[in-house]
Parts: structure tokens; C-alpha cells; sequence
């Protein structure tokens, strides 16, 4: 069945209920399988939908999709809250043999689904009713009463998302949180993030926003909604507060203890989702702090410590938590210690922060003027938080494009450095840098030097005096348009300085687990993991974050961090763990990329962007205060009226419910509307 | 930049929106959520459709006007068949989860939604949906204004007025799908930023905002023998009250409205423009007092809405205010104790009751600082929508009727100043006529004071008072937006005032909350109702308050002087803090470049 019966996809009709298709190609990938050992019958979206299953009840199922559009309308705009309610209704009655009849119900539902889809305010209600016109248009025949003997072994389950939700790693609900401040309620925002992750003024400052990459205000019209300012003014507003955030906390609380290694993102958030849940959760840290890359890698003027530490380590330990600094797995202690020490479960999140060798002449970590960009960071960062010395003089050089080099160059210049270098061999726009930083760093008067690579470093009785350096060119483009870059031969030089610092990459330190821990390691030494359970080769020992997926982002920590906490949950009430039913549809939808290329007919009202102001650059450059800052209230709402509400609901019908964990061995939502 | 209307080639401004270009071009498209003079297009009912095709052999699209900016060469149609039936269902959708109920609604009779209804020639409402509201009650308790789910179409005009307009920011978007409106932050006044001001209500469409109507028990006591009801109506009363009546917006109608308190059996009526005169006695003599101390500014006292803005948002400048009550409250307390007095009443069985332009002074009036034996000196307040609708139930039109005129000989009689209370700039005005006969003996040369005269919702003016006082800096703000510069400069120490006179309603009391709502229009009569104030200044035989003679009797026979004990016990109040952790100000809420030192 990898062609369907019949449905309607991208305004292209299928319909193979007599005859088989000369070409047995699949309209989408990845359906026949959704959930293996169960049937696919029918498949429902905003592009079309698809039955597979020629005795499925085409009735049942848009019944099913339309109920879940009625209780997903916001019930702002009127052809949405009414028509939505309106269309499920008459699609009730029709399916149940009540009505006024067939001609006069279809013809009904069919004017109010074509209200709904042209005149609502946002994409939710635009979308929701598209697939159902198409039915009504090409297959009305297929819409049938459906006696009630039938209904036992057709099943829906629908999925509500939007293309910046979707291409989050945490899958956080952005217009809803935009809705929240939109409408005055900054709790209520902060709540649906804190559903997610605890770290959300932090997220609010650092994330690489996927999510504004992915908002349909680009393009045509614009720039994104500025997702992450709102979501920022959010955790600022609440903190602020007086009001203190208060937590629901499980009725139930566990005897398990579970331990977590690592206080960065995916370990943080690990253990407040587990808290929450009602466990006991103990955290060894290497550091003196929490926060991980988000404290050492990040220096404060980009995400101020305080705010880090209230919704890393306070936070945690309000919820219970306890933390064990100073100690390091692989040294201090190994997992089966922990399992010895009743741990019933346990998490690895201990990052990826070992610097990456240039690979260049004369190059030894042990050299005086040489050290890697995160060595450098920590050093900086005890400077600045604990005061201890750190001296930095002379002339600087940064190797490397990405954000741990923009922190680099900025912390360098904020030390005193008399000038600081950036090398980087590519070009300005091929830098994986955020945009924003790199223009930040050119206004901090950091000397860029691009298409550039070191060769060689100059050493004098053990000591770093400067660079060679070797001009780079592209090449031309490949077969898939890439160019890359070659060394221009005969293009040496010589640049003098007092420290190098390697801002290349990070990588997992290969000596926390050893090979008697029976946990296995992939080539570069990241643990290797069940994608969608987070689960290790040893039962009971979990992992995600950067010691999982090498060095990443922040937001794919906090997800693992989340996922994880998941699965120890059920893992530790039944000893199974269930792939969820919208961890299905989301592979789905990105298989198919089914929430990409969207574009709008009618462009929407052109309203600016808000900018958020800055520390000025002559004066920031000699401190660690925080350069950004937050929104104003008026500011904030005028941004979160931007977002337009992609909002799109995916159904999938199937002969049995899709499996999905028992009641209890959820995670307790934050909000409760 | 050129398009097409119905045909009609039309040139535009980018960025303009085709109801914009549209109106502009006197093209009507029918609206109903959208309000332009609070720059308002939520784009939230979806009425205001039309027909478009981008490129001409293009299919026709279907956009909302309010919110689609027109484009190059578009061709747009307003009123095709499809339109207009779309337009239709958009309503009748709206209709069929809206409380029908139009006999037991506040807005019967200018209602925006029937109009916008009617103009799209709804013919039927083929389904209902009463579950978001039909187990909610409006909430009633305590508060002056009132909010009914089931009427609310979620246009949040509310919202806006209440955010952009007063900057108050007391209102959330509430609920979802079918529950989906409006509550204050906090669920109630108390605990949100709210002032009562009633901005909230003179732009909502509908009877879903509305005052609490406390008609029938207006009703209640002038059907009992034992009350004797005295009446007291505010000075802007008499100009904003004619057009409910088809009199033209700013006829002063205070002959009939007179006369038809008389018809309903008002056992006594009063002027609150007398209590205003009494104000400026006090008021006037507190600020020389000020001045003299070198204690500066000096805020007036008599706008609840600003009252209760200072103890919620400033607590910090409750020691500036006045402590004059307002002319409300004092006339309240004259009648009960000096009118009683004088006509040999039990106050125990007299019954204040005030006809106001005003929502916040129902809560003013419930203050438990201003009653005395437990006893509230004004025992209801009744808004001019309420004032209309007690006449319309006694069967009483105003147009009809033969103007009268006041009778009382104690407390009916009122000076110039007292009838300019009602605009913004007026008490300031009526004060600095006092104060400079006070400083110098004599009366001022030119009454009115022209440079007070402005518009602008935050003014500044330098008067010279004389005497020992010279040029004094004064400013005045009507609209809470404005004060709340104004008081943000007095508390940083940039603003440099001896008087600062506040009315918390952009427009001040003559575009109160509570006077008639108009539809599709915010304060569309402010500067007429103000011209017919300053015409009964202009007739007045005295235009100073210490020139009203029954001002001078009331001192000599009772209150011995301005700011006399007896004064001051029964004319002066205090204020409390009364800010709420459940919501922070927009002070500290303002973030921005926080970071920044130099």
C-alpha cells in the first residue's frame, strides 16, 4: 500500500480504487510504516490527505481532524471559533445518520469549511479545513454514514505544530507562547516553555533560533518574528516579579534516585524535569558552578550569571535536587559506583569540552601562548566570577568562525588584549557564527582576516611569538555547488603575536568512560544512543546533549535533557519506553519536509521588527556587562502581534491506538490552561 | 502608487490598507471590530471582506481590508454577490455564539453589532453555540464596570484603548476557542492595575462591557416615603447628555435635565458645580499654603480615575496630592450634614445620589474613608447612560420638556469656575481665579485664562499670580498616558510644577466613561461639550468661586473658613498605597539597555 486509494495531494488527485497505478510510487514516504504492526488507513493535513485504506471511513476521520481544529482555535477570530465548532457538528450528525439529509449537510459543510479557509485570521484556521474542501470536491461519494459496529478499528491521532515549533529540537509551542505575551499574560508564556526546559531566560539570550529561520515573516515580507526577544521578555518579566514561580510538583513522589552527570543544558534540564516528576535526583559536576558550556562557554556580557544560575542550580535545588561539585566521572568515580550506590538510573550529560588541536606545525597544548578556545573561556570565567588571575597583554589571535571563536575574540578584547585577530579560512559569509555576533565582534574593532589558515606556530624556548600564516582562495563549485578553499601556494606570512588561541571545535573527552562500563562509544567518541529513547548500550544509564551529538547547540541539549528525563520516567515505571506518537509524526514531517517552503498568498501587513537595544561598543569592550538588553513592554506586544500563527494539524488513521506510554508515565505539564 | 476600487482607479501610499484607501475615497466596506481613532484593526471578526485579484485574469481571492495593505495594480471589488454573501455567514457566525438577548442588554438601541448586522442584510442565524458562555455569570460584585462574556465578540478594542490610550495595560485576553475573551489581570480591580476609568467601555461594541446599573434602585427610592432623595449632577453633565435625546452633541440642557428630575420626584436637586466652588475654596487656599512651605508640586483631587492611579501605580506621590475630596464627596457631605441641618432632614433617610460622567466615581463613592457612621456620603452614583435609561423608564424626553432651574438656596448656586470643572484645564483655571484675588485683592483683568485653553494632553503654562508668589509653573493632563510623564518627571526631579492638575479621561470629565457611548468613534464631541462649558462661564454673574454667594453663606454660617477644623474634617481625606504584587508597574517592566553604564 505505498500508493493510496485515493486522496488529493498538492492540488493533485489520486485516485486508484479501480485500477492499481502503473508506477506503485509513494506520495509521501514513510506512512506505510508509521508504526510498524499497526495499518496506516489514512493520513489528513493542511496539503491534502490520503487513504490508504479504501474501508476506511473518510467520514470518521475528517470528523476526528475537525474536533481537534475546534479545540485548537483560539477563538479570537470569528470564522475559525464558530466554523470550526460549526463543521464538527454537522460532519457528527452526518456520520451518525442525523441531519438534513446528505445534499443539504455536504453542501452546508462545504461553505462553512471554504469560510474558514479564506477568511480566517491565521494559518490555523486558513489550513485546517483545505483537506476536507478538496474531499468534498473530488470524492463525495466517499462520505458515507458510518454505522456505529464500524468504529471500533478506525483511530485518529492528530498533531498540532508550525514550522518554527517543528524545527525546534524541544519542539516548544512559539505561537503560544507568543499568544501568552500577546495577551498580557507573561506567566502563562514563560509556563509553556517551562514545560519544556527550566533555562528559559537563558534560551531567551543564547539560542541559535532555528525557530526565526524557519518563521514565514522572512522572505517577501520582512524579517522573522524576533521569537527569542519575546521569549526573553517573558523570563525577564516573571522574574522580576515579586510574585516568587511556584511549581506544581507530582502528587506522587518516588523513592528512586537517579543520578545525573553534568550540570550543563541537557543535565539541568534532566534533572527538573525528573524532580517535577517526583524523584530524587543527585548531580556531579566537575565545575564549581552549574550551567555547563551555557557558564564556561558563554561569557557574561552574551548570558549574565545570575540569570543562568537561577534557573540552573537555585532552581534545582528549590525543586530538591542536589549537586556534587568538583567531581568528575572516569576520575572520582565511575557508573557502576553509582549503580553500587543505589542509583537506579542514570544520566550522562557530560558534554563535549575538550579543545580540537589545529593540526599545524610546532602545535603542542603544553606551549606558553597557546591554548584552546574553551580552556580560554574557563579561564576568563574564573577571572570574571571568581577573580581568579588571568592576565591577557599583546596581541591576540582567535583560529576558528564559530560562535566559541566570537566568544573568544570579544572576551580577549574585554581582557585588555592590545589587539585581537580573527583567522578563519573560509569566507565572512560562510562563518557558522550567528550573524549577530559577528557584527558585534566587527564593532568591538576585532581585525578579521578571512580566507586565512595557520601553518605553523613560531616558538621561542617554549614559548608562542607568533603565527604563519597562509592565504587561502576558493575553489570552484562542486557537483552540489559547494566551493571549498585551497592553500594559495607561496602565500606565507608572519604574524607576531603573545597568544593563539585554537577555536576550532570541541570534542567528547574520551577518558570519562572506560571500556569496562560496558557503555558504547562511537568513533569520535560520543555515546551512541537510541535516537528516540536516549537509551545506552547499558540498561538504565541514559545520555544525550553534546557527549551524545558531539558539540551542538544549547536547544538540542535541552531536549535531551527533556526526552531523557521521559524515558527514565517510564523506563523506571514499566522497564519499557514507548516511541510517542508525535515523536512518529515529527519524523514524518521531516522526511517529507511537509512544513518547509511555505510561502503566503496575500502578503500580510508589513510591521517592523523590533530591535533590541545595545551597550554602546566604546564602552562595552572594557567590561563583562551583559550587551543586550530586554524589550519594553509596549515593544513587546507590538513584536508578538507579528507572529501570524502557522498553526497546521497532521491526523494520522490507523486500525489500532498508536502506543503510546501509560497514564502516569507522562511528565507532568507545567501549564495548565 | 495606483489601483482599482470597483472599477475606479485610485492612488495610495504604501503600506495603506485597502479600508484605508477605501474610506479615504468615501468607498464604504462594512467593519466591525476595527476603530480608527484608537488606531484599531485586530483583523478579529473578519467582516470587512472584499474581492481581489492581484493580476487582472487572476482567480478571485478573499482578503479582509482592515489588515491587507493594497498593492500596485490590484483590482479590488467591494461588493460582489460573493462578498456580500461571505459577509453574511461572517455574521452570522458571529451571531450564533453571541447572547442574543437584546431586551435584557445595556446596549440596546445603538449596539454596533446589529448595525454592522444590518448593514450586511443578515437574514437568518441557522445554528447556535451558547457552551463558552451560558454557565458564566457577569461579574458584578463590588466593581463599577461589568463584563458579560456572552455579549463579547473579541475585537479587544478594550485591550487596546486600555494599553495604548491610558496605558494601564489592566486587561488579558482570557480563555480559549469558545471561552476566549477579556478579565483583568489578577481576576479582579483590586488586584489588577485597573482604575475604573471606563475607557474599557466607551469603545466596546457591544453590551459586553458595560456600568454596574444601579437604575432600579434609584427607582426604589424615589418610591419610598420615608427617603428624601437629593440629586446632584456634574458639570459635564449638562452638555454631554442632549444627543441621547436627538439634541445636537454639546447643547447644554441643564434647564430640562432639572425639569426632569422634578418629574421623577426628586425631592432635592443640587449643583455639583456649588461643590466645585467649595473645592476651589479649599483646594486653592491648601496650594497658597504649599507654595508658602515651598513644598511643591501640588496635584488636584478631584479625579477618582487619577486617585486611584496614584495609589495603585505612584504611591510615592500620594503626598502631593490635595487633600481635598473631590466636588462629588463634598457636596455629599454638605447635604448630609449642613443641608440637613439647615432643612431640618434626618440624614439617616437622605439619599445622595450623583449623576456622573464618570465609572470610577461609583467606586469613589463606596471609599469607606468618605462616609461617616457608616454611612457612605453618596449613596449611588449613577453614569449618564444610567441617568438616560431611568428617564426613558419613566417615560420622560427631554427635547419635550420646559427647561427649570435650580431652587435650592444653599447648595445650588454655581460661579463660572465651578461650570469649567468638566473639560481639562478647567480646574486649574477656576483655581488660579481664586488664588489671585486671594494674593492680591483683587479680582484677575482677564478671567479667562487663554493659555490654559489648550488641547494637548499634556500642557505646560507660567502664570503670574502676584504678590509674593509671582510667575507660578503650572501643568495639566487629561488622559492617563500623559500623567504618567508627568508624574515619572515629578518623581525623577526633571519636572518643575506648582499645580499639576490631572483628569485621568483623555478629553477629561466631559468624555468621561460614563457618558453616552457613540459608535465607531472614541470622544467624537469633547472640544463641543468644552465650547458650551466655557458659554456658561461666559454667562455666569459671578466667575470666581468665592464670588458664589451661597459658597460665602455656607462658610459663614457653618464652615467658619476655608481650611477651618470644621473644613477639614468634613472637606479633606488621606490616601492609601494600594499597589498589588500580582502585577508589576510598567516602570519595572521597561528593560531596556538596563545594561548600559557610563
Amino acid at each position: 500500500m505505498t500508493y493510496p486509494a485515493f486522496g488529493v495531494w498538492e492540488g493533485k488527485v489520486y485516485d486508484y480504487r479501480k485500477h492499481a497505478p502503473a508506477e506503485a510510487l509513494p506520495v509521501l514516504s514513510g506512512l506505510d510504516d508509521f508504526e510498524p504492526g499497526n495499518t496506516t488507513r489514512a493520513f489528513i493535513a493542511d496539503r491534502g490527505f490520503l487513504v490508504f485504506d479504501p474501508e476506511a471511513s473518510l467520514i470518521e476521520a475528517f470528523s476526528q481532524y475537525m474536533n481537534q481544529a475546534a479545540r485548537e482555535s483560539c477563538g479570537r477570530c470569528t470564522p475559525c471559533r464558530v466554523g470550526t465548532q460549526r463543521i464538527r457538528d454537522l460532519l457528527d450528525e452526518f456520520g451518525h445518520g442525523r441531519g438534513k439529509g446528505r445534499e443539504q449537510t455536504l453542501k452546508n459543510v462545504e461553505e462553512i469549511a471554504r469560510q474558514v479557509t479564506l477568511t480566517s485570521l491565521c494559518g490555523m484556521g486558513q489550513s485546517c479545513a483545505k483537506a476536507l474542501l478538496q474531499a468534498l470536491r473530488h470524492f463525495p461519494e466517499e462520505f458515507k454514514p458510518r454505522p456505529p459496529e464500524q468504529r471500533a478499528d478506525q483511530h485518529s491521532y492528530t498533531y498540532t505544530t508550525a514550522p518554527c515549533i517543528e524545527v525546534c529540537p524541544s519542539k516548544v509551542d512559539v505561537p503560544k507562547y507568543i499568544d501568552g505575551v500577546k495577551g498580557g499574560k507573561f506567566d502563562h508564556a514563560l509556563g509553556v516553555v517551562l514545560d519544556k526546559y527550566s533555562m528559559v531566560a537563558t534560551c531567551g539570550r543564547v539560542c541559535v533560533r532555528f525557530c526565526e529561520a524557519a518563521c514565514r515573516r522572512n522572505g517577501a515580507e520582512g524579517s522573522a518574528v524576533g521569537i527569542r526577544m519575546l521569549k526573553r521578555y517573558a523570563a525577564d518579566q516573571i522574574m522580576t516579579m515579586e510574585k516568587p514561580l511556584t511549581f506544581e510538583r507530582a502528587a506522587v513522589s518516588h523513592s528512586e534516585r537517579i543520578a545525573i552527570i553534568g550540570a550543563g543544558p541537557a543535565g539541568i534540564t534532566c534533572a527538573y524535569k525528573l524532580l517535577l516528576a517526583g524523584y530524587q535526583v543527585d548531580i556531579y559536576e566537575a565545575q564549581r558552578a552549574a550551567g555547563g558550556m551555557a557558564s564556561i562557554g558563554i561569557p557574561s556580557y552574551r548570558l549574565p550569571k545570575d540569570v543562568l544560575k537561577f534557573e540552573s542550580e537555585d532552581l534545582v535545588r528549590h525543586l530538591g535536587g542536589q549537586f556534587f561539585y568538583g567531581k568528575l566521572l572516569g576520575q572520582d568515580f565511575s557508573v557502576d559506583d553509582l549503580f553500587a550506590q543505589g542509583y537506579a538510573s542514570v544520566f550522562l550529560g557530560y558534554g563535549a569540552s575538550q579543545g580540537t588541536l589545529l593540526g599545524v606545525k610546532n602545535e603542542d597544548p603544553g606551549l606558553q601562548g597557546y591554548t584552546s578556545g574553551v580552556d580560554f573561556l574557563l579561564k576568563v570565567h574564573k577571572h570574571v566570577e571568581y577573580g581568579e588571575p588571568y592576565e591577557i597583554k599583546g596581541d591576540v589571535v582567535v583560529v576558528g568562525g564559530g560562535n566559541v571563536a566570537m566568544d573568544c575574540v570579544r572576551s580577549a578584547k574585554r581582557m585588555g588584549a592590545k589587539s585581537v585577530h580573527l583567522i578563519y579560512r573560509r569566507t565572512l559569509e560562510d562563518m557558522p557564527a550567528d550573524h549577530e555576533e559577528v557584527v558585534a565582534s566587527e564593532h568591538e574593532d576585532i581585525i578579521f582576516h578571512c580566507l586565512t589558515n595557520p601553518s605553523a606556530l613560531l616558538v621561542k624556548d617554549g614559548l608562542v611569538t607568533g603565527v604563519e600564516l597562509v592565504q587561502m582562495r576558493q575553489t570552484e563549485r562542486d557537483a552540489r555547488g559547494r566551493r571549498s578553499v585551497e592553500a594559495i601556494p607561496g602565500s606565507e606570512s608572519v604574524m607576531n603575536c603573545d597568544l593563539i588561541i585554537a577555536a576550532i571545535g570541541q570534542q567528547v573527552d574520551k577518558s570519562v568512560l572506560k571500556p569496562e562500563e560496558g557503555i558504547v562509544l562511537d568513533r569520535w567518541n560520543c555515546i551512541t544512543v537510541d535516537p528516540d529513547t536516549l537509551q545506552t548500550s547499558r540498561a538504565g544509564v541514559f545520555a544525550g546533549g553534546d557527549c551524545v551529538l558531539g558539540p551542538l547547540t544549547l536547544v538540542n541539549a535541552l531536549d535531551h535533557g527533556e526526552r531523557a528525563a521521559a524515558s527514565i520516567v517510564e523506563y523506571l515505571q514499566s522497564g519499557t519506553i514507548t516511541v510517542r506518537p508525535a515523536a512518529r509524526m515529527q519524523k514524518l514531517l521531516a522526511k517529507n519536509k511537509l512544513l518547509s517552503d511555505e510561502c503566503l498568498e496575500v502578503p500580510p501587513l508589513r510591521r517592523e521588527r523590533a530591535e533590541v537595544p545595545e551597550q554602546d561598543a566604546r564602552l562595552r569592550i572594557s567590561n563583562f556587562e551583559e550587551v543586550e538588553g530586554g524589550l519594553s513592554k509596549a515593544e513587546a506586544y507590538e513584536e508578538a502581534r507579528r507572529c501570524l500563527r502557522c498553526y497546521r494539524l497532521y491526523s494520522i488513521v490507523t486500525r489500532q491506538p498508536l502506543t503510546a506510554p501509560a497514564a502516569g508515565h507522562n511528565l507532568q505539564p507545567i501549564l495548565a490552561e | 502608487m495606483k489601483a482599482y476600487i470597483n472599477g475606479q482607479e485610485i492612488a495610495f501610499e504604501p503600506e495603506q490598507t485597502i479600508l484605508e484607501v477605501a474610506r479615504k475615497n468615501d468607498i464604504y466596506i462594512p467593519t466591525l471590530c476595527e476603530l480608527h481613532d484608537i488606531d484599531h484593526a485586530p483583523g478579529t471578526c473578519r467582516v470587512c471582506l472584499v474581492e481581489l485579484r492581484q493580476h487582472s485574469g487572476d482567480d478571485a481571492q478573499y482578503v479582509t481590508a482592515c489588515d491587507t495593505p493594497l498593492r500596485e495594480g490590484w483590482q479590488v471589488l467591494t461588493r460582489t454577490a460573493e462578498v456580500q454573501e461571505m459577509r453574511r455567514l461572517q455574521l452570522e457566525m458571529t451571531m450564533a455564539d453571541h447572547h442574543q438577548s437584546c431586551s435584557t442588554c445595556s446596549r440596546t438601541g445603538n449596539c454596533e453589532l446589529l448595525a454592522a448586522a444590518n448593514s450586511v442584510g443578515l437574514q437568518h442565524v441557522r445554528f447556535h453555540y451558547s457552551e463558552g458562555w451560558e454557565n458564566e455569570d457577569p461579574i458584578i460584585e463590588g466593581q463599577p464596570i461589568v463584563y458579560d462574556r456572552s455579549r463579547c465578540i473579541r475585537c479587544q478594542r478594550c485591550v487596546a484603548v486600555c494599553r495604548s490610550v491610558q496605558n494601564i495595560d489592566a486587561l488579558e485576553l482570557s480563555g480559549w476557542g469558545n471561552t476566549a475573551g477579556v478579565r483583568l489581570k489578577g481576576g479582579s480591580v483590586d488586584a489588577s492595575p485597573c482604575v475604573s476609568c471606563g475607557q474599557c467601555l466607551m469603545v466596546c461594541p457591544t453590551g459586553a462591557l458595560s456600568e454596574h446599573d444601579q437604575t432600579q434602585e434609584v427607582l426604589d427610592y424615589l418610591a419610598d416615603p420615608e427617603i428624601t432623595t437629593v440629586f446632584q449632577m456634574a458639570p459635564a453633565i449638562r452638555v454631554g447628555f442632549g444627543e441621547e435625546f436627538g439634541l445636537p452633541p454639546g447643547f447644554n440642557v441643564e434647564g430640562q435635565i432639572i425639569a426632569a428630575l422634578r418629574k421623577i420626584g426628586a425631592d432635592i436637586i443640587l449643583d455639583t458645580n456649588f461643590a466645585a466652588d467649595v473645592v476651589i475654596m479649599e483646594e486653592g487656599t491648601e496650594l497658597l499654603g504649599q507654595l508658602k512651605q515651598d513644598k511643591r508640586p501640588t496635584f488636584t483631587s478631584c479625579c477618582p480615575g487619577w486617585i486611584t492611579f496614584a495609589e495603585k501605580h505612584y504611591p510615592e506621590i500620594l503626598p502631593y496630592l490635595s487633600s481635598t475630596r473631590s466636588p462629588q464627596q463634598v457636596l455629599g457631605v454638605i447635604a448630609k450634614t449642613y443641608l440637613a441641618e439647615k432643612r431640618g432632614i434626618d440624614p439617616a433617610r437622605m439619599r445622595v445620589i450623583s449623576i456622573m460622567p464618570c465609572t470610577a466615581k461609583k467606586g469613589e463613592a463606596a471609599r469607606s474613608e468618605l462616609g461617616r457612621d457608616g454611612r457612605p456620603d453618596v449613596d449611588i452614583v449613577l453614569t449618564i447612560r444610567e441617568f438616560a435609561r431611568l428617564l426613558r423608564r419613566e417615560g420622560i424626553d427631554i427635547k419635550t420638556l420646559q427647561p427649570s432651574a435650580f431652587d435650592d438656596p444653599y447648595m445650588s448656586e454655581y460661579s463660572g469656575a465651578g461650570a469649567i470643572f468638566g473639560t481639562t484645564g478647567g480646574v486649574m483655571e477656576a483655581a488660579l481665579r481664586t488664588m489671585y484675588f486671594v494674593v492680591n485683592g483683587k479680582e484677575l483683568e482677564h478671567v479667562e485664562i487663554t493659555q490654559l485653553r489648550g488641547f494637548e494632553n499634556v500642557r505646560t503654562a507660567t502664570v503670574n499670580l502676584g504678590g509674593e508668589y509671582g510667575e507660578i509653573k503650572v501643568a495639566m493632563c487629561h488622559g492617563l498616558k500623559g500623567t504618567r510623564e508627568i508624574v515619572e518627571g515629578v518623581l525623577a526631579g526633571t519636572s518643575d510644577f506648582d499645580f499639576i492638575e490631572v483628569m485621568a479621561c483623555p478629553g477629561g470629565c466631559v468624555d468621561g466613561g460614563g457618558t453616552l457611548r457613540s459608535k465607531k468613534a472614541y470622544l467624537p464631541f469633547a472640544l463641543k461639550r468644552r465650547e458650551t462649558l466655557y458659554g456658561i462661564d461666559r454667562g455666569t454673574k459671578a466667575r470666581q468661586s468665592h464670588n458664589n454667594t451661597q459658597v460665602q453663606r455656607l462658610y459663614a454660617d457653618f464652615l467658619e473658613a476655608p481650611h477651618s477644623e470644621k473644613a477639614h474634617h468634613l472637606l479633606h481625606t488621606h490616601y492609601t498605597e494600594r499597589k498589588s504584587t500580582l502585577w508589576s508597574g510598567l516602570e519595572s517592566v521597561q528593560g531596556k539597555a538596563e545594561s548600559t553604564k557610563d
